[in-house]
């Protein structure tokens, strides 16, 4: 657990940090968000004492940091940054293991742990150990910048808009997998950024700052639902039951119960349908090939008519996508179902709209009873991709769409 | 520029004695090997205007084949015109050979250049440098006034270089040692990088003669006197500190403060950082400015000699004395290759020191 206690850094006649005071508990994260100025970075750095504060305690796990050597301390909390900061002169294997050096590790210990940690975010050890900084893309090395904050296994993690200087969907895939590697690990997380989406899809605690005070510290529902003050509810946005969807993944409203074959169009007759949109065409791995509309069936379409052929990467979802994302694949492609698949492209299962319409209601958000034009009319807010703008402002009409891909 | 070295300048000199001054003798007294170094130098200038993907080759092949040839067309144009002259006579390089050295190496320089492989570099490098060995060893280079200017001081000679080396390498080794901290001190504080780096610049622009006569009174002051080695390798450390000291500077300025901050929030010391972040990183141009300081006290340890430091420079004060030409060259060749040498040292020292993570192409 980690205590900010009326924490205040003056720098001569400026207040960067103004009494800030939280608490967060073991295992949680905490993401620090506001706009450019607020303070947020300066109350992060000042947990690993990058910058001391002028007043106040911060306190972790009982123990006062001013207490602890600064470089003592350091070495046991995980450390991210926006620009990653990889040594370019060391391998990425060396990088990953500074933390197990400055800490008098032996190689013997250290060498698995890197390997270990490559695989954990993602990146193949094989393939990856030995190389340079400058050969990873920007994706890449903010993966081995986060292998590298956990290799000695601290129990709590800074990070400084970490997934800030990458493009939207590696963004998103990294989210998706810092969500993943956090489910498993299971750490103390400090997070700043200033993407009011990428607090709510990851925050277990959201603490909202603005000129150096804590306007408000509680979970993201809370925030949106009740925020405590004009700015806040201005700052999280207007579209808060989007916003919500952005909180909840895929996996948590997919149905594993599709209708599959491996025969292509061959396989699938009107009767085969039963009540189904789709029957899911696949190779022999499993992986998504396309699928017959069985409406078009209806119609007395042959199934090789109503057959389309589709790319998985951009006609499916996977488990970790928010439902938010899902939502927009689906007003993208214009259906109501859209298949799930792993990071393979193998068939899981499917999401539909009215899966997510339960959800909403769930919260106290109406999603499915709300007039179609405010949820697509969604004021072009801070914090919206623009691309998930652009599909829900194309105003799509869900059951006469075509398939573009 | 080697061609119409060859074809315009005197290639060689014939004196009648070591000081007399020379006859001029055209390129095709050398006989035969003056007619193919010719026809080398003619092919170097024809591979310059190749296609871009043959060019490097063809430079590197022609301007190495151009140096080899010069140097086996001199031994014959000596052997040949001292033929039946009386063994005072002298058979010096001329201006014409001197050019076409010049535009050999140049040739070949761009040649390497345009290659851009190691390997291929290299091997026409050992290549070269065994044909040299062998024309040095069985042709007649021995004839000319340079190599009997070199058999008549051959033991001094060695010695000479020998000091000179030594020389050098206090005043380089002692510039690192003062260099080199100066250079983090500068990173690390605004009034050593302003006042330290001014003075060193300052330092840098005095004239090595001047630079001499000036330590008379600091060095009397601490009861040295000015001549021998001692002040000549203070002088050398003092000229070999600019380089050193602001290539150190400039290298640590230049590290990405993230990377610094990622160090930091690691948990590595003040010293932690220095060594193991900083310092690799600013490496490439801390042994840059290592090279130019070597090559530059190399250059100006010759001047020493003036106050009794030895080295290279007492030939080449003893040619100019006796009006020698060639016993001046006997010291000016060696203190090129010297610091030619130096010069590829360092740039090994870099491969070898520095990580491919930083190098331009060194993951190819």
């Amino acid at each position: 657990m980690i205590a900010l206690e009326d924490v205040t850094k003056r720098y001569d006649s400026l207040t960067a940090v103004d009494g800030v005071s939280f608490e967060v508990p073991s295992g949680e994260v905490c993401v620090l968000i506001g706009p450019s100025g607020c303070g947020k970075t300066t109350t992060l750095r000042m947990i690993n004492r990058l910058i001391e504060p002028t007043s106040g305690r911060i306190v972790i796990d009982g123990r006062d940091v001013m207490g602890i050597r600064p470089e003592e301390l350091r070495r046991h909390i995980g450390y991210v940054i926006q620009s990653v900061g990889l040594f370019p002169h060391l391998t990425v294997a060396e990088n990953v293991a500074t933390v197990p050096k400055l800490l008098g590790w032996e190689r013997s210990r250290y060498s698995p742990r890197v390997l270990e940690l490559l695989e954990i975010v993602g990146l193949d050890a094989d393939e990856y150990a030995k190389k340079y900084p400058r050969q990873l893309s920007g994706g890449q090395a903010q993966r081995v910048g986060v292998a590298r904050a956990l290799a000695a296994d601290p129990p709590l993690l800074l990070m400084d808009e970490p997934f800030g200087a990458v493009d939207p969907l590696t963004r998103e895939r990294l989210q998706a997998e810092f969500a993943r590697i956090q489910r498993e690990l299971g750490k103390t997380v400090v997070f700043v950024t200033h993407d009011v989406d990428e607090a709510i899809r990851l925050a277990d605690r959201i603490a909202l700052m603005r000129d150096g005070r804590l306007e408000q510290y509680d979970t993201p529902e809370a925030l949106l639902d009740h925020p405590a003050s004009k700015f806040v509810h201005d700052f999280m946005g207007a579209d808060r039951a989007l916003k919500r969807l952005g909180r909840a993944r895929v996996a948590d409203v997919m149905t594993s119960d599709v209708l599959s074959t491996t025969d292509g169009t061959g396989g699938v007759s009107r009767e085969s349908c039963k009540e189904a949109r789709f029957f899911y065409l696949t190779d022999d791995e499993g992986t998504l090939e396309g699928w017959v509309d069985c409406h078009v069936l209806d119609a007395g379409t042959s199934p090789e008519e109503a057959g389309t052929l589709v790319d998985w990467r951009e006609a499916a979802v996977q488990p970790d996508t928010t439902l938010k994302e899902a939502l927009s694949r689906m007003l993208g492609l214009g259906f109501r179902n859209v298949a799930v698949v792993d990071e393979r492209g193998r068939l899981l299962g499917e999401v539909s709209l009215s899966a997510i319409e339960r959800t909403m209601a769930e919260g106290d958000a109406h999603i499915a009873n709300l007039p179609e034009g405010e949820i697509l009319g969604v004021p072009p807010e801070e914090g919206v991709p623009p691309e998930a703008r652009a599909q829900l402002d194309e105003g799509v009409q869900p059951e006469e769409g075509e398939v573009t891909t | 520029m080697a061609l119409a070295g060859c074809l315009l300048l005197p290639f060689v000199e014939f004196r009648p004695n070591r000081i007399a001054s020379g006859v001029p003798e055209g390129f095709a007294v050398a006989g035969l090997s003056g007619w193919l170094l010719v026809a080398a130098a003619a092919l170097a200038l024809i591979s310059a205007f190749l296609p871009a993907r043959s060019r490097g080759p063809a430079l590197l092949g022609t301007g190495a084949a151009t140096a080899i040839l010069l140097l086996s067309a001199l031994g014959s144009a000596a052997e040949r015109l001292q033929e039946g002259a009386p063994v005072i006579a002298r058979v010096s390089i001329g201006s014409g050979a001197w050019l076409a050295a010049i535009g050999a190496i140049t040739v070949w320089f761009a040649g390497s250049r345009a290659t851009g492989s190691v390997r291929v570099n290299r091997a026409v490098s050992v290549i070269a440098l065994l044909a040299g060995l062998a024309v040095m060893l069985w042709g007649s280079v021995g004839e000319l006034s340079l190599a009997k200017e070199y058999a008549v001081q051959s033991r001094r000679f060695w010695m000479l270089v020998r000091q000179h080396l030594v020389l050098s390498g206090a005043g380089l080794g002692a510039g690192m040692l003062i260099g080199v901290p100066l250079g983090v001190l500068a990173s690390r504080s605004r009034v050593v990088r302003d006042f330290g780096l001014g003075v060193v610049s300052v330092i840098q622009t005095i004239p090595s003669m001047a630079m001499l006569g000036l330590l008379i009174a600091p060095l009397a002051a601490l009861g040295l006197t000015a001549i021998g080695t001692t002040p000549a390798v203070i002088a050398l450390a003092l000229y070999a500190l600019l380089p050193i000291m602001r290539n150190t500077f400039v290298g640590l300025a230049g590290v990405d403060p993230a990377t610094i901050d990622a160090g930091r929030g690691m948990g590595m010391g003040r010293l932690q950082l220095l060594f193991r972040v900083e310092v690799p990183l600013a490496l490439p141009l801390v042994i840059e400015g290592v090279r130019a300081a070597a090559v530059l006290v190399i250059g100006i340890a010759a001047v020493t000699a003036f106050i009794g430091a030895g080295g290279l420079g007492i030939l080449v004060f003893q040619g100019w004395g006796q009006q020698a030409d060639d016993l001046t060259l006997l010291g000016a060749v060696p203190m090129v290759v010297l610091a030619v040498f130096a010069d590829a040292a360092m740039r090994m020292l870099r491969r070898l020191a520095v990580s491919p993570g930083i190098e331009e192409g060194g993951l190819s």
